[in-house]
């Protein structure tokens, strides 16, 4: 017998919506229902032409004539066209992965599930999760196997540098809501309330790989256990984002500040190897997507964990 | 005639390492408001909500230092830095504003004037003056550069500031970016130099010379790097070339106090920043790079050339080690 797939639809046809719709395409674990866009000549529509039985150029009111085929949503426009967005799929029952930094839902990085408590799938099959950013998502673990084996945090502080070509138009002009959703995001899981988060765009030709630094002020320190954490949790997401790799391991400087450095190397499903910012979060939602359809479909996916 | 813009107050941070003491800007604010600068930059090195682990901690908060200086100001405009990526409207700018700064210098490398959009457009909303700054502008063309300016000026930028942040530039190139930028837009055009080639000051005379409003300079020269165009120079320079930007009295004085109180701290053009300056490398990166290279044994040189190839921008200081780790694995 054929397992059941998770019938899914993505809203917004720019890079992050065109490479979520490719990448779920190749996953045996969907069957993408529909993708829907606003413009009639938008080039993600045009690329997968063929390959999604319902292709929407009217939004939202297209998307809601076929909801009955769809379980669940991605949501890759923008923080303010997202919460109407669910407004409307919520009372229709659908759970939603929320691409934008619209901050409406609760937080998720998968590999954390089980390890913080504030992360969680939840009981009602009407959810939202938040991906935060890219920051988030590339920092959440380090701030994660430093914080485990750490006492005395007083400040943690996380910067990434990206491929000036990967940060679209909404990236560049809501540059404050990324900073305040990755801060958000690093205070929730390091329980530090001075946090500071700092984004760097870099034109280099040919473009930078993204990477992430996190920098936390301890009192006390395990260094020895934080490097096998850190190692371990890299291990693991590395089975869902293979370009995610730890460049410099932590170590500790003479102002009692432990530091780490990760790389992230896009796939390339659609978006170019140097958006490795964009496929992390990404892969983080295709990730989150499946956790919690298992929870519902007992019989349907597979989760690669 | 151009304006002065002091900046050793903000970019002299980074030779202090960020330690400025708000008795010392108090002190020479008193001094220097009388001058005849027209603005005075104060804050951390690399400008508002800066001070972090990555670029390194202020000792003393960007509003204590904006405060210090706030008291002892009434002709010079108080000016700060600020750019996006680390500043953001609500935790920096805003509070910025209620401190009563009047200038706000909004700053990206020279290629993303984009992300400056929604600061400018805030600032100039709230009738603060709004300088559009293109930082590390020696890594574009002529063309590229007007566009990028352009876009400062469409965000609502009311001058666009060319900082020759590494030091590379010679006394033609800026005669031809100040040229190209007032030609093709109507906007007023400052410039920033930067000494690692020992040609700063006659940069910034050659930057007014061409018709730039706007001429930043530090007393001694304090600032990243080899430091900047030196101020008291710029003034004497002036004076020769037969247009007196400003009486000299009281720079010799500004110079006088920063000699005298940061001796230890005061910029040069040493081996070093010329190694920068042709590769065409952030000066801002001189203490990571003079550390890294004693801590791992690595040939400062070879350092700034991996630098230069891997085309680091301003703020990514935790990559100069993941580069000497790179070269020691070599």
């Amino acid at each position: 017998m054929l397992k059941p797939k998770i019938r899914v639809a993505i809203i917004g046809t720019g890079h992050i919506g065109t490479d979520l719709c490719a990448r779920m395409l190749l996953d045996d674990s969907f069957d993408v229902r529909a993708f829907a866009g606003r413009r009639d000549d938008s080039p993600g529509l045009a690329m997968l032409k063929g390959k999604v039985p319902h292709l929407i150029s009217n939004g939202i009111e297209g998307l809601l004539e076929v909801v009955d085929e769809i379980d669940g949503v991605f949501d890759a426009t923008s923080a303010f066209d997202h919460k109407a967005h669910w407004l409307e799929l919520s009372s229709r029952g659908k759970w939603m992965i929320d691409l934008t930094p619209s901050q409406i839902g609760s937080p998720l990085v998968p590999e954390l599930l089980g390890k913080n408590l504030d992360m969680q799938i939840s009981p009602d099959v009407v959810a939202n999760y938040s991906m935060v950013t890219c920051g988030g998502q590339s920092s959440a673990p380090l701030v994660y196997a430093i914080a485990a084996h750490s006492s005395g945090i007083s400040e943690v502080e996380v910067s990434s540098s990206i491929a000036a070509l990967s940060a679209g138009p909404a990236t560049r002009r809501n540059i404050d809501q990324y900073v305040q959703s990755t801060e958000n995001l690093v205070q929730l899981i390091s329980g530090c309330e001075k946090v500071k988060s700092i984004l760097v765009l870099n034109p280099a030709e040919p473009p930078v790989m993204m990477r992430t630094t996190v920098q936390m002020k301890v009192e006390k320190c395990d260094l020895e256990k934080i490097r096998e954490t850190a190692r371990e949790i890299v291990e693991q997401i590395k089975q869902y984002v293979p370009g995610y790799d730890l460049v410099v391991e932590p170590y500790l400087n003479e102002a009692n500040i432990v530091s780490a450095t990760v790389k992230v190397t896009g796939a390339g499903y659609v978006l170019p190897e140097y958006a490795g910012n964009l496929d992390i979060i990404n892969a983080a939602a295709v990730q989150t997507a499946k956790i919690h359809a298992q929870r519902f479909l007992p019989d349907s996916v597979e989760v690669t964990r | 005639m151009s304006l002065l813009y002091d900046v050793t107050l903000r970019d002299g941070n980074h030779a202090l390492r960020h330690n400025l003491t708000a008795e010392f800007v108090a002190d020479y604010c008193a001094i220097a408001d009388a001058s005849g600068v027209w603005a005075i930059e104060v804050g951390h090195g690399n400008g508002l909500g800066a001070s972090s682990f990555l670029v390194g901690k202020s000792a003393h908060s960007d509003f204590e230092l904006l405060s210090a200086a706030r008291g002892n100001l009434g002709k010079a405009k108080l000016a700060v830095h600020s750019i996006p990526g680390f500043a953001t409207i609500k935790k920096d700018l805003k509070p910025a504003l209620e401190e009563g700064v009047e200038v706000f210098r909004v700053a990206t490398h020279v290629t993303e004037a984009s992300v400056a959009e929604k600061h400018i457009e805030f600032l100039a909303n709230e009738s603060a003056i709004v300088h559009g700054v293109l930082m590390m502008s020696h890594m574009i063309d002529i063309n590229g550069l007007v566009e990028q300016a352009r876009l400062m000026k469409k965000f609502g930028a009311s001058a666009v500031i060319l900082m020759d942040s590494a030091g590379y530039f010679v006394p033609r190139d800026v005669k031809e970016r100040v040229d190209a930028l007032k030609n093709a837009l109507e906007i007023e055009v400052g410039f920033h130099a930067h000494n690692n080639l020992g040609v700063a000051v006659t940069n910034a005379t050659t930057a007014v010379e061409a018709g730039a409003m706007i001429i930043d300079g530090a007393s001694m020269g304090l600032g990243a790097g080899a430091g900047n165009a030196q101020l008291e120079n710029i003034v004497a320079v002036s004076s020769r070339q037969g247009y007196q930007l400003s009486p000299i009295a009281d720079f010799l004085e500004m110079s006088r106090l920063v000699e005298a109180s940061y001796p230890q701290f005061l910029p040069s053009t040493t081996s070093s920043s010329i190694q920068s300056g042709l590769a065409g490398v952030f000066s801002g990166y001189a203490p990571q790079v003079k550390l890294l290279s004693m801590e791992m044994g690595i040939e400062v040189s070879i350092l700034w050339v991996e630098m230069a190839k891997r085309k680091l921008v301003a703020g990514q200081e935790s990559m100069i080690r993941e580069i000497a780790q790179d070269l020691m694995n070599l």
